[in-house]
């Protein structure tokens, strides 16, 4: 098998609080695969660094994480290379008990060096679309001109009037009515679906080799995300681009994913290919995954007229890290047997079936360990 | 600029010029009323010491036409004004327009350098805080600026004099015959420096600037032009630079112009500030009118450019 486009390995970025005096540990030992040509899911709650992990992956963490390390590799046009190369010379980090206690850092250095390592990566590799996305195109720049940018920046076309065309062919890629009178139209003036559309062409007309999608739903009306949703289907059939997609919303994720990756409170807690980790009779399932499963309304629930079944307990803070797994306290399934590994050591992500990963003590292939 | 930016930015600039006329008209009224109720007479220059209800006084008023009534005097004077007539100075028997377009250059040097050099000090200071965070350069080189703009600009004026002119005998005092010598604009620099530095225009400035580009960066679609590898100036440098920059600029022009009247005291500077001066205290009517004018119309202009820049810039503001 080829080598995964992108490769996140043991992934840990972590932000200083001042204010709490402590770390939050946004993202804490996340490792994925992203093999060409798939879509691969991470769902999860606000706060469980999911979309850190994406801004991550993309250099785009600004707000001056106290860490980042791990690796971050990216397999394309035949050059390998690692997004994280180097950076840790700029932070010197303070361990005690295998807990981050003081971080000595370079901010500077540190930021220069990622955004050198991130040149021609950036935006050429991987792009991204975003949540809310009137406010994410520059309010002060028509569509038209946003586009061309783009593909002058990164497509072999550098002439005015054939990166016009260009962008005006792919604002009819991505089903927008009229285009060459959209392309003069500023965002203020477009719905909030027009101008995801439009996102979405200038991501894909730089022509990258893996598309983020973080959270591209967030902030639109109910009836436009599902066919946004319809156009990411549509596009990833024609192009067969490989992508990261980013939602708190499992019906999405299951709508676009080939596979899954489930994550709480910083970690991966489930993955798998998509039909396994959302099979309605999974053998063996992570209480989280389950719980999440629980809360979409089905037509049965519906019909019943039941409640939905909410996620019992807050969000994980990832400044207290609990010693033991991270979903014990908020978990409804713990048995006498396991309570004692439950709320002492955190369970290792293990094998369950041929690449159907989970985080739990409840699996026997997990026990085996 | 877009041929679609032309018809908001016209239709903006005949509003304002419009408001500008109207608020001139609005000051020529309020000045001369204040001028009218204050004591003293204008004639009184000209009489030298004698009474203004002698005969001497009332034959000097018919020579110069001068009405009985408040309302004939401002009438008269408006209806000339409308034809480009300002008068003549009753001190010195000038016309007023000529004269004020001779020291309004210097004033507009004084100002207009000094805007520069404010400008020049903390655009600097304010994009480097905005960029970068606060660090131990900026923050020392903000505190500095707000510590020259706590001071007044007259003492401060004078200590550069007492720097300048009399430890180093750079510069003659007066700058007035300066200008006929060589090198004549090594003299105002003096000047324009403590106007720039003192007019408590530099800390705003910095401050104004450094929080709107902080914010405009931390703004969702500047991180959208990192994601896609673009110039981050080139997308904030609008919403982010341009808009704040001609705010701050017509905001403070009001302030510049009244530090220019010190600072031209100070420095023997032969602008309208000092005009003015000398006006008020000979209660020239003609010239004191006309100074208001120009200086509301400066003010106007300042206010009429950051509507036009802000107009053709941002593309919903057109649409109003």
């Amino acid at each position: 098998m080829d080598a995964p486009l992108l490769a996140i390995e043991n992934l840990r970025t972590y932000f200083y609080s001042r204010a709490k005096r402590a770390f939050i540990r946004s993202v804490d030992g996340v490792s994925l695969d992203v093999a060409r040509g798939e879509t691969l899911g991470i769902v999860g709650e606000s706060g469980s660094g999911k979309s850190v992990t994406a801004l991550s992956a993309a250099g785009l963490v600004t707000a001056g994480p106290g860490v980042i390390s791990g690796r971050i590799h990216l397999h394309s046009n035949g050059a390998q290379r690692d997004l994280l190369d180097g950076l840790e010379k700029y932070a010197r980090v303070t361990e005690q008990d295998g807990r981050v206690m003081a971080v000595e850092k370079d901010e500077r250095g540190w930021r220069k060096h990622s955004e050198a390592l991130m040149a021609g990566v950036r935006g050429k590799e991987i792009a991204m679309i975003f949540q809310n996305p009137r406010s994410a195109l520059n309010p002060y720049s028509t569509i038209g001109k946003q586009l061309v940018e783009t593909i002058r920046l990164h497509t072999s076309l550098k002439g005015e009037s054939e990166a016009r065309e260009r962008a005006v062919h792919w604002l009819e890629r991505v089903r927008i009515d009229s285009p060459r009178l959209r392309f003069d139209n500023f965002p203020y003036g477009m719905s909030g679906g027009m101008c995801q559309r439009a996102m979405i062409a200038m991501a894909l007309s730089a022509e990258p080799s893996l598309l983020i999608a973080d959270e591209p739903t967030t902030g639109l009306d109910a009836t436009i995300q599902s066919r946004i949703v319809d156009l990411l289907a549509q596009l990833k059939t024609e192009t067969g681009i490989t992508t990261l997609l980013i939602s708190h919303d499992i019906s999405v994720i299951q709508r676009l994913s080939d596979r899954i990756a489930v994550m709480y409170g910083g970690t991966v807690v489930e993955t798998g290919r998509a039909a396994e980790v959302l099979a309605p009779q999974a053998q063996a399932r992570h209480p989280y995954t389950a719980a999440l499963l629980a809360s979409i309304p089905s037509a049965e629930t519906i019909r019943r007229k039941s409640y939905l079944q909410a996620i019992e307990g807050e969000v994980l803070d990832t400044i207290e890290v609990p010693r033991g797994c991270r979903f014990y306290g908020r978990c409804n399934r713990v048995t006498e047997a396991i309570r004692e590994s439950c709320a002492g050591l955190e369970p290792p992500l293990e094998e369950v079936a041929p690449g159907h990963k989970v985080r739990c003590w409840l699996y026997p292939a997990a026990g085996k360990a | 600029m877009k041929l679609a930016a032309i018809k908001p930015v016209s239709r903006v600039l005949a509003r304002e010029l419009g408001i500008t006329a109207l608020l001139l008209f609005g000051v020529s009224m309020v000045v001369f009323a204040i001028l009218y109720l204050a004591p003293g007479d204008p004639l009184n220059v000209l009489l030298e010491g004698q009474s203004p209800r002698s005969e001497l006084a009332l034959g000097m008023r018919e020579a110069l036409g001068v009405s009985q009534t408040w309302y004939g005097q401002y009438a008269a004077w408006f209806s000339k004004m409308l034809q480009g007539n300002f008068g003549n100075s009753i001190r010195t028997g000038l016309p007023v327009l000529p004269e004020l377009a001779r020291v309004g250059v210097y004033t507009l040097t004084l100002t207009l350098g000094s805007l520069a050099l404010t400008l020049l000090i903390a655009v600097p200071i304010a994009v480097h805080a905005a960029a970068h965070g606060e660090t131990a350069g900026n923050t020392a080189a903000t505190i500095a600026a707000y510590v020259l703009s706590a001071v007044p600009v007259f003492w401060f004026g004078y200590i550069m004099v007492y720097v300048f002119i009399h430890w180093f005998g750079m510069f003659p005092l007066i700058s007035g015959t300066a200008a006929r010598q060589e090198h004549a604009w090594l003299y105002f620099l003096v000047p324009i420096f403590v106007l720039g530095i003192a007019s408590g225009t530099l800390s705003e400035m910095i401050r104004h600037l450094r929080e709107e580009l902080s914010r405009v960066l931390a703004e969702d679609y500047i991180r959208t032009a990192r994601a896609k590898g673009a110039p981050v100036w080139r997308h904030a440098f609008k919403e982010g630079f341009l808009i704040p920059v001609t705010e701050i600029m017509s905001a403070k022009i009001p302030f510049l112009l009244g530090g220019a009247v010190i600072v031209e005291q100070v420095f023997n500077w032969p602008g309208m500030g000092r005009m003015a001066w000398q006006a008020a205290q000979d209660r020239d009517f003609p010239v004191i009118m006309g100074i208001a004018l120009v200086a509301a119309a400066f003010v106007r202009l300042g206010n009429l450019l950051q509507r036009v820049v802000f107009t053709a810039v941002n593309p919903r503001a057109s649409r109003e």
